[in-house]
């Protein structure tokens, strides 16, 4: 939807604060209280929805030109959907999180995308991976040695997608084959798509590139139907959003499933069994694109209509994307049946969950910004005195490895997968 | 007029390049755009003067030294946390903004039960902290995403809590402030460093000048911390909240009950109230989801417990025949908490609520007793979290039929103010048509009884120009109708003699002009006289009000 | 001669007097201030005749000393500082303007006491929270302007209830009414016919007027009327005592009966204070200081017009096992004190003689505003620095009053003396000084600064001397208001 058309929207917006906060009914210290990296760090309330929101209005007047802080404002959002949670606590007719992103696609439609963000799109074109540096040839490196199904000669019940940190970094490749060959004793009937496999492209969409993503996406939905793929699992938070809401934005029609979903779903039917103990405290990390960010796509083709005079509603039903049916208890149940792993929880959890700092691209354009975001996080982690944070996502993952807390602290990290493994 | 560079330099110097911004996408958003702003009580369709500079100071050293140039330059100044409201804001061309959400220590004596805070300490994290001790604080109405520090120091502050534990000025102790020529003063017994127990005295207290009724709307200097009054929570460490977002709910002990009681006239509702005011039975009362309208209250309610429920489920509910009911059955109400401090201090709160009810003819909705609707309930009234709900029907709302007066005052009057507030409502498509009555309010706006803190709740579109332009004219309607009662300022008009309707300050002449015609002159004649005692520069625009003593 | 014909002219022949032993009398009061008499003595009988005089005063550069409260004065507030001062006496104006019962609030005039507010109020089924066991002569406005600790601090969400609004004329002859009042016209019967019954004391505006005058010692200016909160009258009451060895031990008693919003009247004396209360005559007094336990912490429980009986059974039985569960007992009587009689004593001014007198015929006290938790070692200071003068501790009285539903409290020392005695009157004198400084540099925070506390709390807060001083010179810019008080 063009920026003019959220025109309503950024003056529907009451200024009510929901924005800068989890829900004010979660808050429980004021350490962990707020929502919004962006603004967290930056302080000024342009950096929040609602700043967000009156600067489009002021930037759609002509009151000004993008001058360098204006684009700085509108690319350092991570786009985590915090503020949308928070936003739709209140009301039923503001998309913040869509409002920050087609901001973004403005600013790089008029000239205004960030030099740190070319190299990243450039590989994305080329070698078809948002990593740069990373090349096409050597993506599906990570699975050599394995057998297991090439999509493209034999068909499969599910086609596995690692995305390209599982594919690329040497830590998490060794997960992604941990995954597959934990599948294939589950007796999964799994398969890859081998040099078809290409980058979602959800990055570029977060970083406000469309045109790009829409190109890659749908270079991808078509090898997908070349494979005859019926169900994609993919461990990558990212990856998953991308598919199950993006992707079936522009009518892709497969399942999509995260591991964690997959492994609930094989533990609860016996198909794996825990034989050794974990002996371990831990705290789960709520990745934004698996938790709020995880409702699947649900068409709507409706408008706006007015009842009782100015009360607005939308017809027919919109769906909310609030977060309420994010995926959060697959991965926590999992941890709880894992012998030895007691699970204590964060404040900021489930569709309030303090976002890593990755999302967006701003691990690459703004690291200092995404390290603190990380390191907030990991001061969150230590204070519940687990030993270890574990996560389903790998760009969480990445910056949570490499931050610390306001102390200087460290916490080991963990994907959930190596601790299933590990039970195993 | 911009900053003069070496201007600009002197505030950089003092807070750090992070910290200050002149960049135009920055001090554009640190205008209030009226018609979309939280809170408004003045004219609303306009936006304020957009800042030379926004600065975020860190500590009250940083705020003095701002203020010192501010004082040597002349610029106007004004200091705010949260920018809900437009006063906060600036009010002409030449002032800088101070954005203190870098400020925001929270720090609590749990056996003395006081709390010093920052401006930057909301609400629900400065009652998070105290939670974890066993107290609570005072919430203001407006909810617990507004500043207590400014809601104590800086405006009128009471709530739904305030039966119980006061309002705003009575649960403020010793403040410090810069004040508005650049000197600190730490008030009470703060200022010979004594502790922060004490907000009075030594002698006269001198934050005489700082609060009054309204209080400063940052207009005085800066207040930098306050030290405010906890009080008990009989309750778990933290708000156990839980559910699918956003039907949140809390289940709290036993100890913890709501009701909404229900009344057969504003007789008997009056009634009811003074009985609260004289006895110790309530932690909380407010009529609060009335605010929703008349028509639509039970409606909204099921929708806002329900994950799955929409606006556009509205019409539907209104027109069930259970829910119609339920909703004739709440027409005249108050949602009520009472918190037991032990077993036997339950039964008699429990008891008296009974016995007020026998007396006065009144019931327990019960829908409301509904456990996910209890629990929603209880939640939303502790933690005020969902005070944002005024802007969910429409996104924007202003208040009138603002009745702070006794309840024998304005309860007769309840009716008539509803069929105006119909009238508009059917023969104008500015606001939403919710059933004429729309009120909203405090039990008291003073600790133990006391006059009403009411409000009736107008839901207009912010994007709609129609919308705005005849919301305005009805709250002009309603003032005429206030002043007829003499019922004084309407609510949305408590700040119209702030700021003009171009949204910038007043001129003293214009001020005179106004004040001179006041029952009691001599109230602005003396605020004019503080005013040129601690801010001769006038650098807090016209938020002060005063006369000039000549023009008497 | 002419001076006096001028103020003769504004109030009447019979409510002006130069007469010798009258002045004495308002001259002399027990806080060891110089004593200077004054001028003359002036009764206005109405604002209109007050405000005449201040607008006199200011004309003819005559300081002005407002006392509304009768013989014997003790905080120095009302011997003037300065020569050829004229005492505004304000005891003549007697009328209790207005009771409603529906607001529960009073209006009175300065002249009007406890004893006679309290019994009209009865008659309305209303009483007045009231400062422990006032002198009969006390004026009540006098009481509240000057923060005299209230009995029951549970409910006093503001720290100066009872005290609303009032009717001042400022210092430069202005006059206005505060609060609620001063937002409408300055009428009471117009404002009472519109149903404002000046509740709300904030404002109006962004002022607390009132605030400039309490504590002030009449330095700002004038009051004339002041609108009371009032409590609904007790249909049961009930007062228990709670006896401990230490000061100490009660502590955390009332920490957690305040913090419970238990009780009615709450506060801690020792023994000494209990017998002076209780004991008509001094022997009796000696007597009650042997019988009586060292602490004992009153508990006042009252039940009203809403399920009365239920209400005073629950908090009887609450506070009773809080006092177990610190290891105290909840008693109905000590030796030497039964609970009602107490009750009677605290809650009703003093028959005739002030009680405080009774041990030695006069009295010093020190008091200032703490918190509860700092209170053992003011009082460890005061019996070490009694002993040290050679006074002897077991005469000191020692009363802790929570104020502001606790959020700090009055902690009052007493020092009993007969004034026939030059080396008694030396000795009080001096060790009233010695423990005023030594209290204020452990913390003391004098609050209501009366003689040399102002000087010692204005010295260590000389920004708000500052800023005072600008207050005084916009409310009382000739100085004519009780000069040399509060040291600005």
């Amino acid at each position: 939807m063009p920026l003019e058309d959220f025109r309503p929207m950024m003056e529907r917006c009451s200024n009510c604060l929901n924005c800068k906060w989890i829900p004010f009914d979660k808050v429980r210290s004021q350490r962990f209280s707020e929502n919004c990296p962006s603004i967290c760090y930056n302080n000024f309330n342009t950096y929040s929805a609602r700043g967000r929101f009156q600067l489009a209005q002021t930037l759609l007047d002509g009151k000004f030109d993008y001058t360098d802080t204006v684009v700085d404002v509108i690319h350092s959002c991570t786009a985590c959907g915090s503020c949308d949670v928070t936003c739709k606590i209140c009301r039923y007719n503001l998309e913040p999180l869509e409002h920050n992103l087609e901001l973004k696609a403005r600013a790089v439609q008029d000239g205004h995308a960030l030099p740190q963000q070319k190299p990243i799109i450039d590989s994305l074109k080329k070698e078809k991976t948002m990593i740069a540096g990373r090349l096409k040839a050597d993506r599906s490196g990570w699975a050599k040695g394995l057998d297991v199904k090439d999509l493209f000669k034999q068909k499969a019940e599910i086609a596995y997608f690692p995305g390209c940190k599982y594919s690329y970094e040497e830590n998490l490749q060794k997960v992604s084959r941990d995954f597959v060959k934990l599948l294939s004793k589950a007796g999964v009937d799994v398969g890859l798509l081998g040099n078809a496999d290409a980058c979602c492209a959800g990055r570029a969409n977060q970083m406000g590139f469309r045109e790009e993503f829409e190109e890659s996406a749908k270079a991808n939905i078509k090898t997908f139907e070349a494979a005859g793929v019926k169900t994609i699992v993919t461990p990558c938070s990212d990856c998953y959003h991308t598919f199950k809401r993006l992707y079936a934005k522009l009518g892709m029609k497969i399942e999509v499933l995260h591991a964690v979903e997959y492994i609930d779903r094989l533990i609860k039917e016996d198909k794996i069994k825990f034989t050794k103990s974990v002996p371990l405290t831990v705290t789960y990390h709520d990745p934004c694109h698996l938790g709020r960010l995880g409702e699947p796509y649900i068409p709507w083709d409706g408008g706006e209509k007015k009842v009782l005079n100015q009360v607005h509603t939308w017809e027919p039903r919109r769906p909310r994307y609030n977060g309420a049916y994010g995926i959060y208890d697959a991965p926590r149940d999992i941890l709880k049946s894992i012998p030895g792993i007691k699970l204590v929880e964060m404040e900021r959890i489930r569709e309030y969950t303090w976002c890593c700092g990755a999302g967006g691209g701003c691990s690459e354009t703004y690291p200092d910004f995404s390290a603190w975001t990380a390191g907030e996080r990991i001061t969150e982690a230590n204070s519940t005195g687990a030993e270890a944070l574990v996560t389903a996502c790998p760009w969480c993952e990445s910056n949570f490895k490499n931050a610390v807390d306001e102390n200087g602290k460290k916490i080991k990290v963990f994907d959930i997968i190596e601790l299933v493994q590990q039970a195993m | 007029m911009a900053l003069e560079r070496e201007i600009y330099q002197a505030f950089e110097d003092v807070v750090g390049k992070r910290n200050i911004s002149e960049d135009p996408g920055i001090l554009e958003s640190y205008r209030c755009i009226v018609a979309q702003s939280s809170a408004h009580y003045g004219p609303f369709n306009h936006v304020t003067p957009c800042p030379q500079a926004v600065i975020l100071p860190g500590c009250t050293e940083e705020v003095q030294n701002i203020v010192r140039l501010c004082n040597k330059y002349k610029i106007e100044f004004k200091a705010s946390t949260t920018f809900q409201a437009a006063m906060g804001y600036i009010g002409s061309d030449y002032a800088i903004q101070l954005d203190m959400r870098r400020m925001k220590g929270i720090e609590i004596d749990e056996k003395n039960m006081i709390a010093i805070i920052e401006p930057y300490a909301i609400g629900a994290t400065v009652q998070a902290e105290a939670m974890k001790v066993g107290l609570n604080c005072n919430m203001a109405g407006v909810g617990c995403s507004s500043s207590t520090l400014a809601g104590t120091a800086g405006w009128v502050g009471f709530g739904p809590s305030s039966l119980f534990m006061g309002a705003a000025s009575e649960n403020m102790l010793s403040t410090e402030w810069v004040l508005p020529d650049g000197d600190v003063i730490r008030t009470g017994s703060a200022g010979a460093g004594l502790g922060w127990f004490c907000g009075e005295g030594p002698g006269p207290s001198i934050r005489a000048i700082f609060r009054g009724k309204q209080g400063a709307t940052g207009a005085m200097g800066v207040c930098t911390k306050v030290a405010i009054r906890l009080h008990p929570w009989p309750g778990p460490t933290y708000v156990p909240s839980e559910g699918t977002v956003p039907a949140y709910k809390a289940v709290l002990p036993d100890n913890f009950k709501t009701y909404t009681l229900c009344f057969p006239s504003w007789e008997a509702w009056a009634d009811a109230i003074t009985l609260f005011h004289e006895n110790d039975v309530l932690y909380l009362g407010h009529r609060q989801f009335n605010m929703f309208g008349r028509d639509i209250k039970a409606a909204m309610i099921k929708i806002l417990v329900d994950p799955d429920k929409q606006l556009c489920d509205l019409t539907t509910l209104m027109a069930d025949e259970v829910t119609k009911a339920q909703n004739e059955d709440m027409k005249l109400d108050i949602q009520v908490v009472i918190a037991g401090m032990t077993k036997r201090d339950m039964e008699f709160k429990e008891k008296a609520i009974d016995r007020i009810l026998a007396d006065t003819g009144g019931w327990k909705s019960e829908l409301m007793l509904q456990p996910d609707i209890a629990a929603w309930t209880l939640l939303y009234l502790i933690r005020l979290g969902h005070k944002n709900l005024n802007y969910t029907k429409c996104g924007a709302y202003e208040g009138n039929f603002g009745m702070s007066a006794n309840v024998f005052v304005t309860t007769p009057l309840m009716e008539e103010a509803s069929a105006l507030k119909r009238k508009w409502e059917n023969e104008h498509t500015s606001v939403a048509a919710v059933g004429g009555d729309s009120e909203m309010g405090s039990i008291c706006l003073i600790g133990g009884g006391g006059p009403m803190g009411w409000e009736f709740f107008d839901d207009f579109d912010a994007y709609d120009k129609d919308s705005i332009k005849g919301t305005f004219e009805m709250i002009e309607e309603s003032q005429r109708w206030m002043t007829s009662k003499g019922l004084g300022a309407d609510m949305g008009r408590w700040n119209a003699d702030a700021r003009r309707p171009d949204a910038y300050n007043y001129t003293q002449e214009e001020h005179d002009a106004m004040f001179v015609k006041a029952a009691q002159p001599h109230i602005y004649a003396y605020q004019w006289k503080v005013r040129e005692a601690f801010n001769p520069n006038h650098l807090g625009g016209s938020y002060f009000r005063t006369l000039d003593p000549s023009k008497l | 001669m002419a001076m006096k014909n001028e103020l003769v002219e504004i109030v009447g022949k019979e409510n002006v007097s130069g007469d010798p032993e009258i002045l004495e009398s308002y001259a002399g009061d027990r806080n060891f201030a110089s004593h200077l008499k004054p001028w003359f003595i002036v009764k206005p009988k109405n604002a209109d005749q007050v405000q005449e005089i201040i607008e006199w005063a200011k004309e003819t550069d005559t300081p002005l000393v407002p006392v509304s409260s009768g013989a014997p004065h003790l905080r120095g507030g009302s011997a003037p500082d300065v020569p050829q001062a004229v005492i505004v006496d304000l005891s003549g104006m007697k009328k209790i303007l207005s009771i409603n019962r529906q607001q529960r609030m009073a209006v009175v005039e300065p002249g009007v006491t406890y004893g006679e507010l309290q019994t009209a109020l009865a008659n309305e089924g209303m009483t007045l929270s009231t400062p422990l066991a006032p002198r009969a002569t006390k004026s009540v406005v006098a009481s509240v302007l000057e923060i005299e600790p209230r009995l029951n601090s549970i409910h006093q969400w503001m720290y100066m209830d009872p005290l609303r609004c009032v009717e001042v004329v400022w210092g430069d002859g202005n006059r206005i009414y505060t609060g609620e009042a001063g937002g409408g016209v300055r009428d009471l019967q117009k404002q009472w016919s519109q149903e404002k019954w000046q509740v709300d004391p904030l404002g109006p505006m962004m002022l607390d007027f009132y605030r400039l005058l309490t504590a002030a010692q009449g330095s700002m200016g004038i009051v004339t009327w002041v609108s009371l909160k009032c409590e609904i009258l007790p249909k049961i009451h009930k007062l228990y005592l709670v006896p401990a060895k230490e000061s100490e031990d009660l502590n955390d008693f009332v920490y957690r009966v305040v913090k419970l919003r238990f009780s009615d009247e709450l506060m801690i004396m020792n023994g000494a204070y209990l017998a002076s209360l209780l004991g008509e005559s001094a022997s009796r007094v000696r007597e009650l200081q042997g019988e009586l336990p060292s602490w004992v912490a009153l508990v006042g429980i009252a039940g009203r017009e809403l399920l009365p009986e239920e209400r005073v059974a629950a908090q009887e039985a609450d506070i009773a096992e809080i006092a177990q569960q610190g290891g105290l007992k909840f008693l109905p009587a000590v030796p030497g004190a039964r609970g009602e009689d107490v009750l009677k004593k605290i809650i009703n001014p003093s028959d005739g003689k002030y009680w405080r007198e009774t041990l030695k015929g006069a009295f010093k006290d020190i008091f200032f505003v703490t918190q509860l938790d700092k209170t053992p070692k003011f009082i460890q200071t005061v019996y070490q620095l009694a002993e040290e003068a050679g006074y002897p501790s077991t005469d000191v009285g020692v009363y802790i009053q929570p104020q502001h539903q606790g959020s700090s409290y009055h902690c009052e020392f007493s020092l009993p003396y007969d004034p026939e005695n030059p080396k008694e009157v030396a000795l009080i004198k001096e060790l009233y000084l010695s423990a005023s400084e030594k209290l204020s540099g452990l913390g003391a925070f004098y609050a209501r600064p009366y003689g040399i506390w102002s000087k010692l709390q204005l010295n260590k807060d000389a920004r708000s001397a500052v800023e005072l001083k600008k207050l005084k010179g916009i409310f009382d810019p000739k100085g004519i208001m009780n000069p040399g008080k509060l040291s600005i």
